[in-house]
């Protein structure tokens, strides 16, 4: 049926061919037809006059589909590691296994970029000295792990997590059934339902630099890492390529604050979620500062020690110590910010 | 306000975002000293990476 006319059932006609009216039924407008009619020569006549001129034509760039701006993850294709991170792995690895608990399993976080079909691994976090461990397990501080990745995206907010690397005691170079079994139901939640595992082994001698026998295995003084790849939905594990890239290892600088970071970490967490624009600094040589910046242009700083915490003021560039002794992080921002309300400035 | 038109370049990103605002709600960045364009948005957001952290398994 031609567009512009009704197609209302028989029985709305009443028996002399006359329409009855219904109400919200549109009625046939003589305008709105004229107007379709219209719009039909002007179709006509630009077909017949040969289309618009080339130069009002978008470029056949632009009509092919450009880059999605949201990366459309696929599945990894390889891993980066930056220099950094590759040395901080088998360091740390090297002196957990001189420690006291070098019996145990260990394992990091790892932080980066994930791009459309690679990640970029730029920042470990440990397993912490909280952790819960033993020979044939590892669960990490996640407490500690979760105010150390708030520190580290302060430089980088692009940094995603990424996955997951833990050692074993003896020679199995894979995940275990039972990694597999908390592995698939997180990886979920990653970036492109994709994580990144390694694993960390450590028998015999090997080179003091690290090679690769194979492009998923880096090996160095004895330690190997191998790495996967798990997929959500996946039935295993697959190894994957990694390649060394330069750049730091970005979460190194808090290794020497590390200690702090854990015997704070559950107000220091609860602190940023409460505030927004708190700030973390690290405070050489092993403390950190969360500074949380007030409206008139000041900063409230505590400063956070193996010996406990210390608080100030900065207003205009001058730095007032507070005589207040609060070893509890959040009661004694709080405090201060109550003071501060009041006027008391002691 | 200086109105110019947009580059190949400039439109193809526009065009991008634009679909990747769409079809995932990526966030479109603007000057806002003269409302112009200025990319996408490819932070991770921080409840993101928390829930993650706290989530990982204990591993054998």
């Amino acid at each position: 049926m031609p567009t512009g006319f009704d197609t209302f059932p028989l029985s709305v006609y009443d028996g002399v061919g006359s329409k009855r009216r219904l109400e919200g039924v549109p009625r046939i407008r003589l305008t709105r037809w004229l107007y379709e009619m219209l719009e039909r020569w002007q179709r006509g006549l630009a077909d017949w006059a040969g289309g618009p001129p080339a130069d009002r034509i978008p470029s056949k760039t632009l009509c092919e589909i450009g880059p999605s701006p949201a990366p459309n993850y696929k599945p990894l294709r390889r891993v980066l590691l930056t220099e950094g991170v590759a040395r901080t792995l088998f360091d740390e690895y090297s002196d957990h296994r001189l420690s006291e608990r070098g019996t145990e399993e260990t394992g990091w976080l790892l932080l980066g970029w994930r791009d459309e079909d690679e990640a970029v691994i730029r920042a470990t976090l440990p397993a912490g000295a909280d952790r819960e461990a033993g020979e044939a397990h590892v669960r990490f501080n996640s407490t500690a792990q979760a105010v150390a990745s708030r520190i580290a995206r302060q430089s980088d907010r692009r940094l995603a997590l990424l996955g997951v690397v833990h050692t074993h005691p003896g020679s199995l170079r894979h995940p275990s059934d039972g990694d597999f079994r908390g592995d698939i139901r997180w990886v979920g939640q990653l970036r492109g339902g994709e994580g990144v595992f390694g694993i960390g082994t450590a028998n015999g001698d090997g080179p003091e630099e690290i090679e690769q026998p194979r492009a998923s295995v880096q090996r160095r003084g004895g330690m190997t890492f191998c790495w996967y790849s798990l997929r959500e939905g996946a039935r295993r594990y697959q190894p994957i390529p990694v390649e060394i890239v330069d750049g730091p290892d970005l979460a190194q600088p808090l290794r020497a604050t590390w200690a702090v970071i854990e015997g704070n970490a559950e107000r220091l967490e609860r602190l940023a979620r409460q505030q927004s624009r708190l700030g973390f600094e690290v405070a050489l040589p092993s403390g950190l500062a969360a500074v949380v910046p007030l409206a008139d242009g000041t900063m409230l700083r505590a400063v956070l020690t193996k010996e406990g915490v210390r608080y100030f003021l900065v207003r205009n560039g001058e730095l007032l110590a507070s005589e207040l002794h609060e070893p509890r992080v959040d009661r004694g921002i709080y405090r201060l910010l109550a003071d501060l309300a009041d006027g008391d400035e002691s | 306000m200086d109105f110019r038109p947009l580059n190949d370049t400039e439109r193809r990103q526009l065009i991008g975002a634009l679909r990747g605002n769409a079809d995932s709600g990526t966030a479109l960045l603007m000057d806002r000293r003269d409302t112009s364009f200025l990319g996408v948005s490819d932070e991770v957001p921080d409840e993101e990476v928390i829930n993650a952290i706290k989530s990982v398994p204990c591993h054998y």
